[in-house]
């Protein structure tokens, strides 16, 4: 039963590129041929859908109706790999193995759920079905930032935590905090990625200095860059662009990720 | 300086021989201006230049002067010259023989954006624009063929801007390979374009003075230093921790574990 590994994302605060940085390893994992899930968790403020090309309109059943026992999982995994549209980084997971499972962008649902809470057996239960159903290598989660009661059940059920920081005090503090969390939840695999490191730092000189101050691998250092926020959120930006440093640098990422034990 | 005598001899064997007829054609059609003009169009354009003869040192045209006629240099070479904020002499150009200078004159109004000095014993073509229109007036194929140059330049000049805003980009990017590929085209001393190479010549040297400048700041990389104020750290962890909910967590966690690796 528990062949697929949860990966969650997570970063203390917003504006990491979390959802970005989530979606795109996602693709990189499924382009290497595993069965890949994609949770969207971040109930408050959903968008990884968006970098998948899904709009509201598209979305069927979602990760609510799900908590609210309307859905089957069933329902409401939505094949990516059958709907790549025109996006030129898209396309390329045409037939590929990639599930989204959206979190609904209704107002009302939002709250309806926030205020009902998210019962730690019943997400389990949901992301081990959902792993079985889909016969899932890997389930990626997108979590809300900070650590909230949702994100604290992602975390304790993760395989692995990808915690996303940017090279800031801020940012360390914080994740100083997610470690220690993730350390007491007994989570097996953590690791750490830096993203929007400006790239007139020594990025070696980064990892060495993170990985020391938290004990924890480092699995890769990515630049801030414009042609990231230029592509927006239309496409998968290592996909399109796969040549770019950041994107070298994700895949760096998603070779840690598979070779997890 | 010069004398304003015609340069164009139309009877054989009379007078002085000045310079050969032939010869003012051909400057003619070597010039981006006129280069597209049927012969007789040439010929009836050659009747109409003057020589100017300057020795070295002699001011062909000073910046801010009314400008009112296009010199094509015959023989020699000129400076073309501007001065910088301090009043030093900045040479902005070297002319030779074939080229043309002030052509803009015969079309606009504008005063002499230059100054231009002979460097030695200068034989140059001057046309007037008060001449030149009348050609103009009389010869709608001088017209279009005037027309079709400067529509061809503008072409020619698009084409640079767009390479540029390309390598621009590309320079942004920090990816400077396309120095060594282009290099060749800028050291085509022969080519006509002159404007272009030297904007192209500025690009390159700029371009150059980017990267050695990026490659020096490369080599003194800023060091970041990160700080955890670990007393924080070990607060808002226990504010986490503290609670009914993290309890339960923590043991529904474990339980989860225990049986996940016992699968």
């Amino acid at each position: 039963m528990n062949k697929g590994k949860i990966v969650s994302i997570h970063s203390f605060r917003g504006g990491t590129g979390k959802s970005n940085t989530t979606a795109n390893l996602a693709a990189q994992v499924a382009m290497a041929g595993k069965r890949v899930g994609v949770v969207d968790t971040d109930i408050q403020s959903p968008g990884i859908h968006v970098l998948f090309g899904l709009d509201e309109n598209k979305m069927g059943k979602t990760m609510n109706d799900f908590l609210h026992g309307t859905a089957t999982i069933r329902e409401i995994g939505f094949p990516i790999g059958d709907h790549v549209g025109g996006a030129e980084g898209l396309s390329k997971l045409a037939g590929k193995n990639l599930w989204l499972f959206p979190s609904s962008i209704r107002g009302r649902e939002i709250s309806q759920i926030l205020r009902d809470g998210v019962d730690f057996n019943k997400l389990n239960e949901g992301l081990q079905t959902t792993i079985s159903e889909f016969d899932l290598d890997y389930l990626f989660i997108d979590t809300h930032p900070g650590l909230n009661e949702e994100t604290l059940l992602s975390i304790a059920t993760s395989d692995v935590l990808i915690i996303i920081l940017r090279p800031d005090n801020q940012d360390l503090q914080g994740t100083s905090v997610t470690v220690d969390i993730a350390r007491s939840l007994d989570v097996p695999n953590l690791m750490l990625m830096v993203n929007k490191a400006l790239p007139k730092y020594d990025f070696a000189e980064i990892k060495n200095e993170i990985e020391a101050k938290f004990n924890a691998p480092v699995a890769g250092v990515l630049p801030l860059s414009f042609d990231i926020a230029e592509n927006a959120s239309g496409d998968l930006f290592s996909l399109r662009y796969p040549d770019h440093q950041w994107s070298q640098a994700l895949r760096g990422v998603a070779q840690a990720v598979l070779a997890v034990e | 300086m010069g004398s304003g005598e015609s340069a164009y001899e139309t009877v054989s064997g009379t007078g002085r021989r000045k310079i050969m007829n032939e010869d003012i054609t051909r400057r003619l059609k070597e010039s981006t201006m006129f280069n597209g003009l049927s012969d007789d169009a040439l010929i009836a354009l050659a009747e109409k230049t003057s020589l100017r003869k300057l020795a070295m040192g002699d001011v062909l045209m000073r910046k801010g002067d009314f400008g009112d006629s296009l010199f094509l240099i015959h023989e020699g070479w000129v400076k073309i010259v501007t001065t910088n904020s301090d009043g030093d002499e900045l040479i902005l150009n070297k002319c030779g023989p074939g080229e043309s200078i002030g052509e803009m004159a015969l079309l606009d109004q504008d005063p002499r954006s230059a100054t231009v000095i002979a460097l030695e014993d200068v034989e140059a073509l001057e046309l007037s624009r008060d001449v030149f229109e009348e050609i103009l007036d009389q010869r709608p194929d001088v017209s279009f063929a005037v027309i079709r140059g400067y529509s061809r330049r503008l072409r020619f000049a698009t084409n640079y801007i767009e390479r540029a805003i390309d390598w621009t980009q590309k320079i942004a990017a920090g990816d400077y390979s396309f120095i060594d590929q282009t290099q060749p085209i800028i050291d085509q001393k022969n080519s006509n374009d002159n404007k272009a190479i030297q904007l192209l010549s500025a690009f390159f040297i700029m371009v150059r003075k980017v990267k050695e400048r990026e490659d020096g700041l490369k080599k003194q990389l800023e060091k970041l230093t990160f700080e955890i104020d670990q007393v924080r750290r070990k607060q808002e962890f226990e504010e986490i921790t503290g609670t009914e909910f993290y309890a339960n967590l923590k043991e529904q966690a474990k339980t989860l574990r225990q049986k996940r690796t016992q699968q």
